[in-house]
Order: structure tokens, then sequence, then C-alpha cells
């Protein structure tokens, strides 16, 4: 008896993972903040620790040395503290990646550390000294492990270059140079026209900090490919890995959102096709203002992802991967999607409710049991309503702009034509066809946010009892049930 | 001001700046901030950009840098044009948009002329001329318009305006002598003269006059004539120009009735019907405004050739009294009485009238200082109280009258006020800016229209806790309001208005030389 007990104890735990892993995912949440504050201490140490003010120089030279260590540790610090995810998933995956670079290249430096960002937009950057910040924005972009791996050599090339520092340097020494001071007295003793010196002086500045870190960007391609050469990683991925980063910042899926499915039905008949275009400008000035170094690639502090990748053709003897690559392994899909989820949930963490909206909508006809992204969908219709009502619509919804992909600039065409009274309706026809789960807090959220929007306080406040006594301090308490504040500021007219 | 979770990711994660700040503009160095620095820039009824007028460095031994700067409706900015005047003495009186050419207006105070600059939509710059022959009651108008006289009615007081007119150019208005008489200039869009139409000089009396409406064929204004320049009685006309040739189309007075006392509010042209519409109260012949009550109000219409088609009084006792709420009844038994502030026909031929509650009480100690001699004491206050909008039906028939409460608001009247008639109060009160309401605006199809004035919580005093009231109304047959707190922690808060749907708020701090823009979706 007590050997089938066993037996059915071990082939319990045995299933167990398998069993978790078909669980849907939900979006990592924690409300114990310590670890990820010592994380963003220990690293802002380092860079104090690594930074020292030099003894030499000016006194102006070193106080503005101190002030940039302050800038740069307290940047560390403020990123780390409020947007490290240490979720038990991803994080531990990317940081296995991580090491794997640092095992075949030994001679990088030891301090090197990875911090997984919970930044929905996709882009990668070293920091301060020796800290890789890895956004989660990136994650869903790429194809598979070892454009990770490129990706993560990159900044590790800048890190074992000492780009940031040696950046550093050259900005103050050229700030506190005789030259620039000289120029700068000139400026200020010519009396006329100061403003516009300024300006030109600051933007030639500009012009050649930003001449080198194109510079930096290019030792970073170069010393990153021979990084990823080093390592078991397919070598041939760094030129996809840049050609995905082209055409980063237009949505995976193309073509316009399927509103009209989602939130058009008998109770609330609206169609979303006549949402009006932006209105016609009555200014015919031939292009918005732009900086310099907006307006050509020369000028850019990254060189353009063409040049990039030719540069890395070369370097790869034309032993290069283009074009869509072959499914990724499944632990990567499993990256992959899970990391789209997070970053949907850090756009609604962020405010940012617009893209929350469109992500989600984005990802639902491919996932359309995904009782998560209708959550998302129902609470980001109700924060945008509670954002209108408040007077506060223009903090949480983008401008309409060229920069954005032509899809979610239609819906923020259609979100900007709403009225108040009509996000009842469109939370009423999303909800009639993807009523949200039961089992969990965003559900139970979710619930709650839709009968908010419907005007039906007993059973809001019902699902808000519930969700209180179920989910105490949960992700959700103080967005939904925020404490008034005690003390207003005055106002003066 | 504009801090927010959204905001501080985009300092944070170096966001784009499209994702990071929404419909709203943060800009640093500026030292100082006036509400008139910032302008809205109207095409036809909705506003398509800001100017922003600010004064720069030292451009020569004489000369200033002078920056306009152009935004579009959703605070983008468009582009930039810098002109070099005279350092320290040159002031923007106004910009306006006929819908081809921008025109400024601008004061040169060193050389003592007005000078005018046309751009084209390119903002090429297309025209200019400088007024040097300025009469000295063009020297007073303009002083107080630096005073921040706003010069809405263009009646006592006035301003110096470029009036936009589509398709043609722009007027200027000036005044001769000592306020004896006026004379409108229209110039094209390259400012060359184009017509010339004055008050006649040989007229024994006092005229003035106040533009009010471009339409198609017309430019419509509102005439005040006076037997002499210190007499209080006055008497409106309705008048119509011809916008191609100056010359006049119609000269009508209101105020001489033989049975009714007339005050004139509004004169503006239904496009749809060809009709000019004058709207405003009628009192007995022998009554006192503001001793005694006016009876209602009164719209005329007039057809092109100026002929009278149809008169209709609406008494307060009568028809108005019937759709009154209760709320508001004690307030028009306390003596109040309605300033107009603006009519709009809708597109489904409704009528809509938005008015104000004012009245005048007398001042203790401005009558004590005025019979102990005391000189330039007022001897009267005026209140301004509650909102109206009155809704006519395509028949002419009131169908609806909408009451907005608010808390009474103080206003300073300049001496002898007190003796005048009711129509002349209200746009004495409106062009000193008394009355809270602040706008309407209007989309371009007259399908929605929403009002918007500022006013205070009563608990929290008048100049504690200000917020702004929008009461929108339209095609929808609906009337919604909507309450906008004005707290934004900046040293000074301003309101302008918006392309349709929005509000602007614009507020400096000081501390920081920092001026913050955003637009203000409205419930409605």
């Amino acid at each position: 008896m007590f050997r089938l007990v066993l037996l059915v104890c071990l082939a319990a735990l045995h299933f167990l993972p398998a069993a978790a892993q078909d669980q849907p995912y939900l979006p990592y949440y924690s409300r114990d903040t310590a670890q990820v504050y010592q994380l963003a201490v220990a690293h802002r140490n380092a860079i104090k620790d690594h930074l020292v003010v030099p003894k030499t120089g000016s006194s102006e030279y070193r106080d503005h040395y101190r002030k940039i260590v302050k800038e740069t540790s307290d940047e560390v610090f403020n990123s780390i503290r409020y947007s490290a995810l240490l979720d038990p998933t991803v994080e531990p995956y990317v940081q296995q990646v991580f090491r794997r670079i640092l095992a075949a290249n030994p001679q990088l430096p030891a301090t090197a550390k990875l911090v997984l960002s919970r930044n929905p937009q996709p882009n990668a950057h070293a920091v301060g000294t020796s800290t890789v910040m890895l956004n989660i924005g990136l994650l869903p972009r790429l194809e598979n492990e070892s454009q990770l791996a490129f990706i993560l050599c990159h900044e590790l090339a800048h890190v074992a270059c000492r780009h940031m520092q040696t950046s550093m340097q050259e900005h103050l020494l050229a700030v506190h140079s005789k030259e620039m001071k000289r120029e700068y007295r000139r400026i200020l003793n010519s009396e006329y026209n100061i403003s516009s010196q300024i300006k030109a002086l600051a933007l030639g500045f500009s012009l050649n900090s930003n001449y080198h870190h194109r510079r930096y960007e290019r030792q970073a391609d170069s010393l990153g490919y021979v990084l990823l050469s080093r390592t078991s990683y397919d070598a041939s991925q760094a030129y996809r890995a840049l050609e995905l980063l082209d055409t980063i910042d237009q949505p995976e899926t193309a073509g316009p959102l399927p509103l009209s499915a989602y939130f058009n039905c008998a109770e609330f008949p609206r169609t979303f096709a006549a949402a009006e275009n932006k209105p016609k400008s009555i200014f015919t000035v031939k292009a918005a203002e732009k900086t310099v170094l907006e307006t050509t690639d020369t000028l850019k502090s990254h060189p353009d992802c063409a040049k990039r990748m030719r540069f890395v053709r070369t370097l790869a003897r034309d032993q290069v991967a283009a074009g869509p690559q072959a499914a990724s392994t499944p632990e990567f899909a499993r990256i992959r999607h899970i990391s789209r989820l997070e970053v949907i949930q850090s756009w609604f963490d962020y405010d940012c409710y617009d893209h929350a909206l469109f992500d989600a909508l984005l990802l639902l006809p491919q996932q359309p049991q995904n009782s998560y992204l209708r959550s998302v969908v129902l609470l980001s219709l109700y924060e945008l309503q509670q954002h209108l009502q408040g007077h506060t619509y223009n903090e949480v919804v983008s401008t309409i702009s060229p920069r954005n992909s032509a899809p979610f600039n239609d819906l923020l065409r259609v979100l900007y034509d709403l009225r108040h009274d009509e996000f009842k309706g469109l939370s009423a026809c999303f909800a009639q066809a993807n009523e949200p789960g039961q089992a969990d807090e965003y559900a139970l959220a979710a619930r709650y946010a839709a009968m908010a929007l419907a005007a039906e306080p007993a059973t809001a406040a019902s699902l808000k009892a519930q969700l209180q006594k179920q989910y105490a301090g949960g992700r959700f308490e103080k967005l939904l049930f925020p404490v008034p504040p005690t003390k207003a500021g005055a106002a003066r007219h | 001001m504009l801090f927010t979770k959204r905001a501080a990711l985009a300092a944070l994660f170096t966001l784009s700046a499209a994702a990071g700040f929404a419909q709203s503009k943060t800009l640093d160095g500026i030292q100082n901030m006036h509400r008139s620095a910032l302008s809205p820039i109207y095409a036809g009824n909705e506003v398509k950009g800001y100017l922003m007028f600010a004064h720069g460095d030292k451009a020569d031994r004489k000369n200033d840098n002078y920056l306009l700067d152009f935004y579009d409706q959703d605070l983008g900015k468009v582009s930039n044009i810098t002109i070099q005047k005279p350092a320290n003495r040159f002031t923007l009186l106004n910009n306006s948009f006929n819908g081809s050419a921008f025109a400024f207006y601008f004061l040169n105070s060193k050389e003592g002329t007005l000078e005018m600059e046309t751009y084209d939509t390119s903002l090429k710059k297309l025209g200019s001329k400088v007024i040097e022959d300025l009469s000295k009651a063009d020297k007073m108008v303009l002083q107080g318009q630096l005073q921040g006289n706003t010069g809405d009615a263009a009646v006592m007081g006035g301003a110096m305006h470029l009036f936009p007119v589509p398709g043609q150019g722009f007027v200027r208005n000036s005044y001769t002598g000592m306020m004896k008489g006026f004379a409108l200039v229209m110039y094209d869009d390259n400012m060359k003269p184009k017509w010339r139409f004055a008050s006649d000089e040989k007229s024994k009396f006092y005229e003035s006059i106040g533009l009010t409406e471009a339409t198609d064929k017309y430019i419509l204004a509102m005439k005040m004539r006076r037997d002499g320049a210190m007499s209080r009685q006055m008497t409106s006309s309705m008048v119509a120009i011809d916008a191609t040739t100056g010359k006049k189309v119609m000269d009508m007075p209101v105020e001489t009735s033989k049975t009714e006392q007339l005050s004139l509010s509004s004169f503006t042209f239904d496009a749809s019907k060809r009709e000019f519409v004058a709207v405003g109260e009628y009192y007995r012949l022998d009554d006192k405004p503001f001793v005694n009550k006016s009876l209602g109000f009164y719209i005329k219409r007039f057809n092109e050739a100026g002929k009278l088609v149809g008169t209709k009084n609406y008494g307060w006792q009568k028809e108005v009294m019937s759709l009154m709420p209760a709320e508001a009844r004690p307030s028009l038994e306390d003596n109040y009485v309605n300033y107009t502030h603006s009519i709009v026909k809708g597109s489904n031929g409704k009528l809509y009238i938005v008015a104000e509650q004012f009245k005048i009480v007398g001042d203790g100690l401005g009558i004590a200082l005025t019979v102990l001699g005391g000189r330039g004491a007022s001897v009267s206050k005026g209140k301004v109280a509650n909102m109206f909008v009155f809704e006519l039906d395509p028949e002419a028939k009131l169908s609806s009258v909408k009451f907005y409460p608010k808390n009474v608001t103080n206003a300073t009247l300049p001496a002898g006020t007190g003796f005048m008639s009711a129509g002349l109060l209200g746009s004495i009160m409106k062009s000193q800016g008394d009355f809270d309401y602040q706008f309407m605006q209007r989309d371009d199809a007259n399908t929605q229209f929403n009002v918007v004035y500022i006013n205070f919580d009563k608990e929290k005093g008048e100049d504690a806790k200000l917020y702004i009231g929008n009461i929108a109304f339209g095609d929808n047959g609906k009337y919604a309001f909507d309450k906008i707190d004005m707290t934004t922690g900046a040293n000074y808060s301003y309101l302008y208005p918006a392309k349709p749907g929005y509000v602007m708020l614009a507020g400096f701090n000081k501390k920081k030389s920092q001026l913050g823009m955003k637009l203000v979706k409205l419930n409605i």
C-alpha cells in the first residue's frame, strides 16, 4: 500500500511541471520589491565605485564629472528599480544566454551584468560601466536565440570597449576644453544674437558627439560579431538580427485591426471605418520641423541598419542568414509568447492603454481563447474612459504621428473620436463575444471594469468586494480603487 | 505640470516622442508668460493652430529678435519666423487667418506706428504695411488694448483689429478725432488697400463700429451712435457692408421702437435663409434699465434688402417662464438680466442663444467718494451669475431653456456707467473681460457646439479653486455638462480655445521657466 501511494505521489510530481506549463500564462507580478531594490542599489554602487572623480583637472571639470556620475548612477538605479523584471521564466532564460556568451569569451569583464527590463520598446542598451539592459519588448521580435545572442554580444562589446566611459570623458574634455570656453565667452561677449549662436555651438557639439557614437556602434558591431563567433550560436544570424531591427517599428501583423468584429453589435451599432482622418492642416510648410539630427543618416547616433547590415555581411564574408528564419525551438517560442504578454502588461502598467489595447487586439485573432488578452482589452477600455472622464485623456493616448504604424494610427483616430458614453457600448459588444474567464485576478478585474462601464453599480460593487478580498494588495488594487488624495494643491489663475 | 507615469516611462526608457508625450508640449527657457503671448489661429469656426509671440535676444544695437512660433491644432510644431524689430517696443496686437493668408498686426511703440504683415500658408511673406497717421483716439484705444482690454465688443473702449474676410483679405478698423468717427479699410492678402468705409465726417453724431461676422458676401457690424462726446444716450444700428465693394447694404437702428426700448446684443447672418438676425432684450419705453427688469428678449429677421421679415418677442413671464427650470427663477426675480454672448444656428435648423446673467449694484464706497467729490471712483459694481442656453426650433418657437448655475463673480465698472443702457453696460463688461464666459466653439458643419466658462468652487473661494465649465449641445439633441479642474500646479494657468471637442490649457511654471500646454478632451 505504501509503495502504491509513493508511486502515485511520484507520478503526480512528474506530471506537475507539464500541467503547470499547460496553464495559460499570466504576467509576472510580485508585491515584494526588495530584490529589485537591492539589484538597483548594487548597480548604482558599482558605477560610483568604478567612476572615481579624478584628482586632476579644474574644479569645474571635477564638479561636472561628479554630476555626470550621479546622473548616470541615478539613471541606472531608476531604470532597474522601476523596470527590472525578475520573473521565474524569461529572466533565467536570458541570463543563461548571457552566461554562455561570457563563458565563451573569458576576456570580457567579469563585472558585466544583464538586467531584463519591462520596457516594452524593442531595444537593448548598455548603461553605466557594465550593465546591459535588455528590453522585454525586443524578445517577441526575434526569431531565435542566436539573434538574441548577437544583440547581447553587441552590447557587451560596448562594455568591453569602455564606450560609456570614453564617451563621458570625451564629452567632458570637449566641454571644458580651452577652445570651447573661448568660443562660449566670445558668444557671450558678442552681445547680439546670442541665442542663435549658442544653438549653433550646441548643434556642432552634438554633431561631433554623434560622430563618435557612430564610430562606437561600428566597433560594437564588429566586436559583437567576433564575440558571437566564439560561441556555439549561429553567427550568420547577426545579419538577420539587423534585418529585423530595420523593420522593428512596424507591427508584426500587417493590416487593419478588426475593430468592427470586436466592438460592433446590435446594441451598439458603430462603424469604425468612418473614423475621420486627421484634419488637414492649414499650413503648407514643406515638412514638420526636424532637428538636423533627425534629418540625415550621417548625423544620427546609430548608422542606418542597411549600412550596419552591409558591414556585418563583409565581416561574415557573405555567410549570412537573410529573410525569415525557420521556426524557433519550442523553448524560444514559449519565451516569445510569454514576452508578448509581458509587453502588453508593461504598456498597461505604464498607463499606455492605447498601446496595451492595440497589442492585445493584434494578438487576439491568433489566440482567441486567451482570457488574459480579453481582460486587457476590457481593462484598457475602462482606464481610457476613466482618463477621459478625468480630463487626462491626453496623457494616455498617443498623438497620431507618421512615426507610428498605420494600424496604430487608425486605432488612435478611433480613440480620439470616441465620446465618453460610447465606452459602455464598446465594452458591452466586446464582452458579449469575449467574456473574460473567472479564474484569475485579471479576469475578475476585467469583469469589474466591464460592469463599471456598463453602469451596473451593484454588480460592480460586488465584484470590487470580491477582488479586494481574493486579491488584497494585488496588481489592480491601487489602479482600480485609488484612495483619493487628502490635500489638493492650490491653483492660481 | 505634465508629469505622468507615462512621461516617467518616456524619461526612463527614452520612448519616442510620439509615444511619450501626447497632445501636449513643454517649452523650456520661457522667462515670462502673458496670456496674449499665445493665441489660437482660426480657419472658419475651428481652431487650426496656435501662434506664440516671444521676445528673444538682442539682434543689433537698436533691434531685438522677436519669434513667431507656429503650432498645429495638435500642438505639433510647424515652423517659426524670426523678425528684427525695435528693442522692447514691439507688440503683437492680434493674428488672423482668412483661409489663404495669415495677418499679424503689430504695434511699434518706438515709431508710434502700426505694422501689418501677411504670410501665405507656407509662411512665405506676402506683404506688409505701416500705418503712421494714428489719431489720438487710436492711441487711446491702443493704450487700453495693451492693458488687457479685449475689445470684443469693439464699442466702448474698442480695440484695433485685423478682421479676416475669407476670399477678400483683412479689414483694419481705426478711430477718427477724439472717438468722433470710425474708418474701415479692406486690404487684400498682399496688403494692398481695396476699399474704405468710414463714418460721415460732417455728421453731428459720434459713431463707433464693431465688426461681428464675415459671410460669403457681407461684413456685419454693430454701430453705436451718440449725440455728443459726453452723451450717455446711445442708439445701436445693424450694419451690413458688401465685402467686395465696401458699399453699405444696410444701416438700421434697433433701439428706436415707438412702443419699447430695445438693446442689441447680437447681429448675425443666417446663411441658409439668407436673412440678417438681430437679438437683444426689450424694455418698456419709460423703464430704466437695471432699475426695471427687461421684459424679455427679441429676435428680428431682415432680408438681404434690409426689409423686416419677422419679429418675435419672448417674454420672461410668458414664453420663457413656462420653460424655465424652477432653480433659475429666483435669479430672474433678483433683477439679473442677460448678456447674449453668442447665437448660433445648428445644421438641424435650431437656433441656440447663449446668455449669461449680470446686474449692476450700487457700490457704497464709490457713492460716498463721488458725493465727497472724489473723482474716478465707481459708483457701480457688476455681478455676474448663471448661464442660459435658449433653444429655438426651426419655426422660431422657444423649445427649451437650459440653466447652468454658477457662483456669483464680481466686476468693477468705470465711473458713470450705472446710467447706461443694458446693452451698453453688457458691452462694457464684455470688453473688460468681466464675464465668466470665455468662448464658444463649434465645428465647421455646425453640428456640435460647446460653451466654455471659468468659475470657482464656492467652498474654496474665488481665487483658489477655479474650474472650467463646459456646456455642449448640438445635432444629437443632448445637452452635456462637463467640469474640468484648472489646478495644474503651475504659477499661472491659461485657457484657450482648441479644435472641436477639446480645450487647451497652458500652465507657466516660473521657477522652472517652463510653459506646459496640453489639449484636454471634453466629455461631450
